[in-house]
């Protein structure tokens, strides 16, 4: 993309999405880029060409969005956490994650939008005990099989996947699927796991993980603008590693733990308001190892810049 | 006779193991393995078991010479209501078989996803029993270990010990998917060490296991295993990836048949333990064998 660049990034005020935002920037000092969220934005980094606001998640606001700008590119990286159990905040998450994100859509096929990125997640496919190994996109997505409270994560990535292929022709859509980020500028269930004074060390189970660092993520996000073709892909590295092993390079103190115990466990700390989210249990039992031979075809074999070691030992720096 | 002294690791076993595993080591040097494949766990496994391999249940090995330096899907006779038989293959074909080789046996769903178990059976090289699962190692230049019968291949009542269950097509797919060579095996000797005394389904079902025979013995009887390794069977080239099932069926039921001669070979050649109900089993099997053979 050589011509000059107007970009919509949705979720601006996560770690991430600012990344990108630089990351954009450094490579086109001339485009411009509008990120907004419905948090707080003063924190956004004062880059030259990047500007930010902070609106709530409308139908209204997003519809003035869209007639005001003449975007060519619109990054969705604004879905909501799903890292809570609370009733009332899944109900946000489907509201916002799935009916938001199909107005999002709709507005980017209407106002001619070339290229939408969208970030979901690998847990869509769920962490089961008859997971094969290196899962490749078309894995069915089976996480809400035992989690239904993550069926937002679900539908909202296969919405995006099906208006992906209904609008082909008109709109280049790269839907994502990364493995683990972390990172210190990120803020997710798994690197607030890695990263605390102590962490459950399972003594029955020791499944495989795989972790890509933020700034390989931002990096990815940044290449799908030209490099990656409509589809959606896995994104991990080809290393992959268990769990013992993370925590002991992480240097995070691991209790040991019967995982078959862990259910219960979670129940108490629930009642205690400390929120553990129940899928993440099935991760620390089960693999879930992602295919990325999609992603190579495009970004070649060595794509990523952090090893797992290193990706590791950089939270430290959290 | 039966001499505990006997279950102590021999000098000349001390040092094969050693050589075995400096090949293995040499061989997976730069393989990291996504089920958890920890050689050095199976290295101090095999220490442990071998002597039980060699002096309790007296393993001999027939065919050795039948296994070529490629990688194989290994069809074997499932029995015995606790399935000790795929550990007594894996370490045959460790030990008894050149080159050595860590076969990966397929295990059920069930058993992937105990606590303890799951992460022990993997780390001792099974795997979960899935197609892409079995590509990717054979991919590698890896063989697989398949009990085509299943589950019912273990919960069998006295009167159906060593019956052969029909085999399931999924290994013949993978097979055939990947060109890959049969190697047919069988136990004999397994269905002994654990006399059936009942099958409680129903109780299996609360407890939603698989299967759940309640055998007499906790520990295994030293019943003297043989095992058998047949001839490779090729995937027959005209043979497409997608063929129908009634074209693959012709195949497999050769496989079972090729099985079902090495039992009754078998059971012929087998050494004596247990005979007042070993005798008359044989004599069944042989006798129904051939009835079903003539009708056939």
């Amino acid at each position: 993309m050589t011509k000059q660049q107007k970009i919509l990034i949705i979720g601006i005020a996560g770690g991430l999405a600012q990344m990108t935002a630089r990351l954009i920037l450094t490579e086109h000092p001339d485009w411009e880029i509008l990120g907004i969220d419905s948090r707080d934005v003063s924190n956004v980094s004062r880059i030259k060409g990047l500007s930010a606001l902070n609106i709530k998640y409308s139908r209204g606001n997003f519809e003035n969005l869209f007639r005001t700008h003449d975007f060519d590119v619109v990054y969705h990286l604004g879905r909501i956490s799903h890292s809570s159990n609370e009733q009332n905040v899944l109900a946000k998450r489907i509201d916002l994650s799935v009916m938001g994100t199909n107005r999002i859509l709709d507005l980017c096929e209407r106002s001619g939008v070339k290229k939408v990125i969208i970030l979901s997640t690998f847990h869509v496919y769920g962490a089961l005990p008859d997971n094969s190994i290196f899962l490749n996109e078309d894995a069915p997505l089976r996480a809400s099989i035992r989690h239904p409270e993550l069926r937002d994560v679900i539908e909202m990535d296969q919405m995006c996947t099906s208006w992906m292929w209904k609008n082909q022709k008109n709109v280049s859509t790269v839907v994502l699927r990364p493995c683990n980020i972390i990172g210190t500028q990120i803020q997710n269930a798994m690197t607030r796991f890695l990263s605390g004074p102590i962490a459950l060390r399972p003594i029955d189970y020791n499944p495989f993980f795989q972790f890509i660092h933020e700034f390989d993520m931002a990096h990815i996000l940044y290449k799908s603008l030209d490099s990656i073709p409509t589809g959606t892909y896995n994104i991990a590295g080809d290393d992959f590693i268990s769990l013992r092993e993370a925590l002991e390079i992480v240097g995070t103190k691991g209790i040991p733990f019967p995982m078959i115990l862990a259910g219960g466990l979670n129940e108490v700390l629930k009642k205690l308001s400390i929120n553990v989210p129940d899928y993440l249990i099935d991760y620390l039992k089960f693999s879930c190892l992602i295919s990325n031979n999609e992603l190579k075809k495009h970004l070649g074999p060595n794509f990523l810049r952090f090893s797992i070691q290193e990706a590791l030992e950089l939270i430290k720096l959290r | 006779m039966f001499n505990l002294n006997n279950l102590l690791l021999s000098s000349e076993d001390d040092q094969k193991i050693t050589e075995i595993f400096q090949y293995l080591r040499e061989k997976y040097r730069d393989y990291k393995d996504p089920w958890g494949f920890n050689l050095n766990l199976c290295e101090k496994a095999v220490r442990k078991l071998l002597p039980l391999y060699r002096s309790y249940f007296k393993v001999r090995v027939f065919g050795a010479e039948n296994v070529e330096d490629k990688a194989y899907i290994i069809v074997s006779n499932h029995s015995g209501q606790v399935p000790i038989d795929g550990m007594l293959i894996t370490i045959a074909f460790l030990m008894d078989v050149t080159p050595p080789r860590v076969l990966r046996a397929m295990i059920e769903r069930f058993m992937a996803q105990l606590p303890f178990l799951g992460d022990l059976t993997a780390q001792t090289g099974s795997i979960l029993g899935d197609r892409a699962n079995c590509s990717y190692l054979i991919e590698r230049g890896e063989s697989i270990l398949v009990f085509p019968e299943g589950v019912r291949g273990i919960s069998k009542s006295t009167p159906d010990f060593y019956k052969l269950r029909h085999f399931s097509e999924g290994f013949y797919r993978i097979a055939l998917q990947k060109k890959t060579s049969i190697l047919p095996v069988c136990v004999i000797g397994a269905e002994e060490m654990f006399p059936f005394v009942f099958h409680s389904k129903k109780l299996a079902g609360l407890l939603n296991v698989p299967s759940l025979p309640m055998t007499a013995n906790f520990v295994p009887l030293p019943s003297p295993i043989d095992i058998y390794i047949g001839k490779e069977i090729s995937i027959p080239e005209h043979l497409e990836k997608e063929a129908f099932d009634k074209e693959i069926k012709e195949n497999i039921f050769h496989i079972e048949n090729t099985v079902k001669r090495m039992i009754i070979k078998g059971l012929k050649n087998r050494r004596p333990f247990f005979d007042p109900i070993r005798k008359p089993i044989s004599k069944f099997v042989i006798k129904e064998f051939r009835t079903k053979a003539s009708h056939d």
